[in-house]
């Protein structure tokens, strides 16, 4: 029973960590707009290639 | 055909902003109402010991100090009316009228105001500023009838003793209305299948009136449609289209000529300095005060595009395709002078509406101020647009 | 000429010394965070996983996916990060958390704007009954006209924020395809490109298509009034969504204008209860007028602390979050009320404790005209580079009259001239409209009253209004012993003048005129010109 008690927290503070340690990563090294730079071209074919109804 | 008697007169008149006429008329002790805008109403300052002038800028060189002054994105008639007025060329204005119409033409005057351009040996010059109408409705209608007593009418009594009386306005539109039934008269002959008047004759004597003391031009107008009664058209004519041009202002005969040398008959005119919406007579009756009337006549008839409302917006297009039709057409120039931010938009709406909706070929065309700086691309221009609706009507199987 | 006391910060700036060095070219994003010490580094990091989430549960809405591959302006909202940081570059203590507190507050707003056009949708979420509860209003919108109608029967979508306005901030070149679509139509490319890029939209068809009715005005200027005429036309012929133009007059300055503009609101709101069967409701009005009042002495207390020599809250965020206050809120949502008092009580924390954003402030400055969207961060950078510290911006500089906030029957006649004023008073029109003097000579009025020895004048060279006073601001400016430095742009066209080339005009003009030095040479020249 109280290895249970200590094991969640445990496991809590070893997601929140992992969680911590990942995203930290991702925002230090701008991981997330790095990607983004990488899909906006495709993005860009994408938008072009959308049949639109143009006129004034 | 034989040359009109009096065009060369005419011709000279609009060679200078401060014409012979003006000297003649400030002689007679009238005071000089110069105004920039085709929104104001111009009977209110053609009222009795009142004449008005709209200022123009013509043979424009060198606006070197306006653009120092305005930067050159400003739109070049604005420039042009600035240089004018920094080299002195509207000392004669005894009170300029401006309306907030559009934002270029506000700030040129600003610019003269705060230079002190004009009035320097005048104790009584003003400078007024008025908001006018963007709708056609009556709280439009009462917005003109507080500004133009504002802004026009107190300011002219309180200063030079006009006469500003309902029987006065009447009276002066009661000379409007002799004007631009003169007017009238000589552009109905444009709507001839041998027209007896070039688009440039019509648009100097129709310039002259807005650029000039009307009273003192009326009288060679009403001698030239008399002279244009009898005056036999060529028998061959040079003329491969006839056009209608809509848009910005024209107060340069250079332009029409140019369209006409290339072959397009102007047989309409839809832009500020031209006889449409200008020289529409104003119907006045007994029951409404006159100002109330006047200013609901320029609202009705306004054919600018700073006016908002949707009603406007397609009312503005539906004017010119009746116009097209009115005077046959073959199509449509709309012209915009570069840098002017409401036809640059209108001229895109109109181009498109009057080709997709009411069928007309359109040349959409962005020009200098004075046309003789750009005389080359225009012409090319105008040329190819001539051809295409020659080829246009062969392939009609109508006469090329 | 006029000088003024330069200040130290005796504190040295925790973490990066030289923010400039993280730009990376070849990335066109930056190659890393900035470091800013462990306090500060750990709260921009969870204001960033706050971002995140505000965005992470905007796209988990199917609807919202579908609007995002339909609508190519969404993609610049996964740049909204990357914007973030435009907003907060060298920022520390309470500089960092007025940014984000406003800054973060605004993307929520758009995010719930963006989510409230889909839904609309035709093309998306098609909820018809939603869409004809919605009323559209213009990107330059005084929403007064909507003030006294329930937020909960009636929703007002300021369709062109989220579609061009905001998402020009996060994504400098995605204007530019809605340019070339506006100029392939024949509207020529010297016009004001916001306006314009608008036109454009409408042409491409990628606005949403959604509302009961629309309310648009002539606000801003003749380029705006213009195109809206384009837009109407697609909104009343192709989606049957009839549209109102709300005429506001130009020159508001003057006491004859009132009654129209009183009008012309009166029937404002007749046409959005002909056409959504809701009512005007006075009580939700008055409570909405005393959110305004309490804004504008929020806003008069952050001019006050700006013009001490300890200025707080200004720049983009400052000027980006009166707009959507001021502009697009108009007293009618209450959370804005807890935000400016936040912001209000960061701001004098800040001046209690002399915080600074950079080494020295050596002039205080008065920035007039027209920002550039895709250079939002301008203001931090000025600072930081050459210690010119903007004081406010003209767009910041709005009304500061109380409007009536009681309900009697004189109020209610009185609320329709205050809504009319208000509305003539909107954001950058109160100066680029109304004659010269609201223009060019309130600058010289400002820079008496905020202490200010420089005028970095934004020459939006599409915006005739401004440039059109070009040789007076030249004039004046010297016989009051100002300097002015010109900074040309074309407000939301990077082609014209890049941002090197912008900041370069501030270089030029330190280097030559005041024969200064940068305190930070890492920011003189970034390599961001193809950043998004």
């Amino acid at each position: 029973m109280m290895s249970k008690l200590v094991k969640i927290p445990l496991i809590a503070l070893a997601i929140a960590l992992g969680f911590f340690v990942v995203t930290f990563t991702v925002y230090f090294f701008n991981l997330d707009m790095k990607a983004t730079a990488l899909l906006a071209p495709l993005l860009e074919k994408w938008y072009d290639n959308l049949p639109r109804k143009q006129y004034i | 055909m034989r040359d009109l008697k009096h065009l060369q007169y005419f011709e000279d008149l609009l060679q200078v902003a401060n014409n012979a006429l003006i000297t003649q008329a400030r002689e007679e002790g009238k005071v000089c109402v110069a105004y920039t805008c085709e929104n104001v109403p111009e009977p209110l300052l053609n009222l009795p010991g009142a004449f008005s002038i709209r200022l123009h800028a013509p043979n424009t060189g060198s606006m070197d100090i306006a653009t120092y002054y305005m930067t050159n994105l400003l739109c070049e008639p604005s420039r042009a009316l600035l240089e004018r007025a920094i080299e002195g060329g509207f000392n004669f204005a005894d009170c300029v009228i401006t309306p907030d119409g559009c934002t270029m033409i506000n700030r040129a005057v600003e610019n003269m105001e705060l230079l002190n351009t004009m009035g320097k040996d005048k104790p009584n010059f003003f400078h007024s500023y008025m908001e006018i109408a963007f709708k056609n409705t009556e709280n439009d209608v009462n917005l003109s009838v507080l500004q133009c007593t504002n802004h026009i009418l107190n300011p002219l009594h309180e200063k030079y003793g006009i006469d500003v009386s309902d029987e006065a306005i009447r009276k002066a539109v009661a000379e409007h209305n002799r004007l631009c039934r003169v007017i009238r008269e000589i552009g109905n002959f444009r709507k001839e299948a041998r027209p007896r008047i070039t688009g440039y004759e019509f648009h100097t004597l129709c310039l002259a009136t807005y650029v000039c003391p009307q009273h003192l031009v009326l009288d060679k107008l009403e001698e030239t449609l008399e002279e244009l009664k009898t005056r036999e058209p060529d028998e061959k004519q040079p003329w491969r289209a006839r056009v209608l041009v809509v848009g910005s202002e024209v107060d340069d005969g250079g332009l029409i000529k140019l369209i006409e040398e290339c072959g397009a008959f102007v047989c309409c005119d839809r832009f500020c300095f031209g006889s449409y919406p200008g020289r529409v007579e104003i119907e006045l009756n007994d029951e409404e005060d006159a100002l109330t009337q006047v200013c609901r006549h320029y609202i009705r008839n306004c054919q600018c595009p700073r006016m908002m409302n949707q009603q406007k917006v397609y009312g503005r297009k539906q004017y010119v395709a009746e116009l097209a039709k009115e005077y046959g057409a073959d199509g449509v120039i709309y012209e915009q002078v570069k840098f002017c931010d409401p036809w640059a938009y209108e001229r895109t709406l109109g181009s498109a509406m009057l080709k997709e909706d009411y069928g007309y070929p359109v040349l959409s065309v962005d020009r200098p101020y004075n046309i003789a700086s750009s005389v080359g691309q225009m012409r090319t221009r105008v040329q190819a647009f001539v051809e295409s609706i020659e080829i246009k009507a062969i392939q009609r199987g109508g006469r090329a | 000429m006029k000088t003024v006391q330069k200040v130290v910060n005796p504190v040295k700036r925790a973490g990066e010394q030289s923010p400039g060095k993280i730009y990376n070219e070849k990335l066109k994003v930056r190659a890393r965070r900035e470091w800013r010490g462990v306090k500060d580094t750990f709260y921009d990091y969870t204001r960033w996983l706050y971002l995140m989430s505000v965005l992470g549960r905007f796209i988990i809405v199917p609807r919202n996916i579908k609007g995002f591959f339909r609508y190519r302006w969404m993609m610049s909202y996964l740049f909204v990060p990357h914007g973030m940081d435009k907003f907060t570059v060298g920022l520390r203590d309470e500089a960092l958390r007025l940014a984000h507190t406003s800054f973060n507050f605004v993307i929520a707003d758009v995010t719930q704007a963006i989510a409230n056009c889909f839904r609309g949708d035709r093309r998306v979420g098609n909820d018809k009954a939603y869409s004809d509860e919605c009323v559209l209003t213009d990107e330059n919108s005084m929403v007064t006209f909507m003030m006294g109608f329930d937020t909960k029967k009636v929703h007002t979508i300021l369709r062109e924020v989220p579609t061009m306005f905001a998402s020009n901030i996060f994504h400098q070149f995605n204007v530019m395809h809605y340019l070339d679509i506006a100029q392939q139509y024949g509207i020529p490319g010297d016009v004001c490109p916001m306006p314009e890029a608008e036109a454009g939209i409408s042409i491409d068809d990628d606005f949403c298509v959604l509302g009961r009715c629309a309310v648009q005005n002539n606000t801003t200027c003749d380029g705006s009034l213009m195109g809206n005429g384009i837009i109407a036309k697609r909104l009343e012929r192709e989606y049957g969504i009839p549209t109102f133009q709300l005429a506001t007059p130009l020159r508001h300055k003057e006491p004859d204008v009132m009654d129209y503009a009183a009008q012309e609101i009166k029937n404002a709101i007749a046409f959005v209860e002909e056409h959504t069967g809701v009512k005007w409701d006075w009580d939700i009005y008055f409570q909405a007028a005393k959110r305004v009042n309490d804004a504008t002495r929020c806003r008069i207390a952050q001019m006050e602390i700006n013009s001490t020599p300890y200025p707080q809250f200004f720049g983009a965020a400052f000027s980006l979050y009166n707009d959507t206050n001021y502009m697009g809120n108009s007293g009618r949502n209450a959370d804005f009320v807890k935000i400016d008092h936040k912001l209000l009580a960061l701001a004098e924390k800040g001046y209690r404790e002399k915080r600074m954003y950079a080494k020295e402030y050596r002039h205080r400055c008065i920035v007039w005209g027209v920002q550039p969207q895709y250079v939002i961060d301008m203001l931090y950078w000025m600072v930081q580079c050459w210690g010119v510290v903007p004081l406010t911006d003209m767009l910041s500089v709005i009304n500061t009259d109380m409007i009536a906030e009681e309900d009697t029957p004189e109020n209610r006649e009185q609320a329709y001239r205050d809504m009319a004023m208000l509305n003539m008073e909107m954001i950058m029109r109160n100066h680029t409209h109304g004659g010269h003097k609201v223009l060019v000579e309130d600058l010289w009025e400002l820079c008496e009253k905020m202490n200010a020895d420089i005028v970095m004048m934004w020459e939006h060279m599409s915006c005739k209004a401004l440039t059109g006073m070009h040789g007076m601001f030249e004039e004046q400016a010297r016989e009051r012993g100002i300097h002015l430095m010109w900074v040309s742009h074309d407000l939301c066209d990077p082609r014209v003048f890049t941002r090197q080339a912008i900041r370069d005009q501030v270089n030029a003009y330190m280097r030559t005129v005041m024969r200064e030095e940068p305190l930070d040479p890492s920011l003189e020249n970034i390599p961001d010109n193809e950043a998004y």
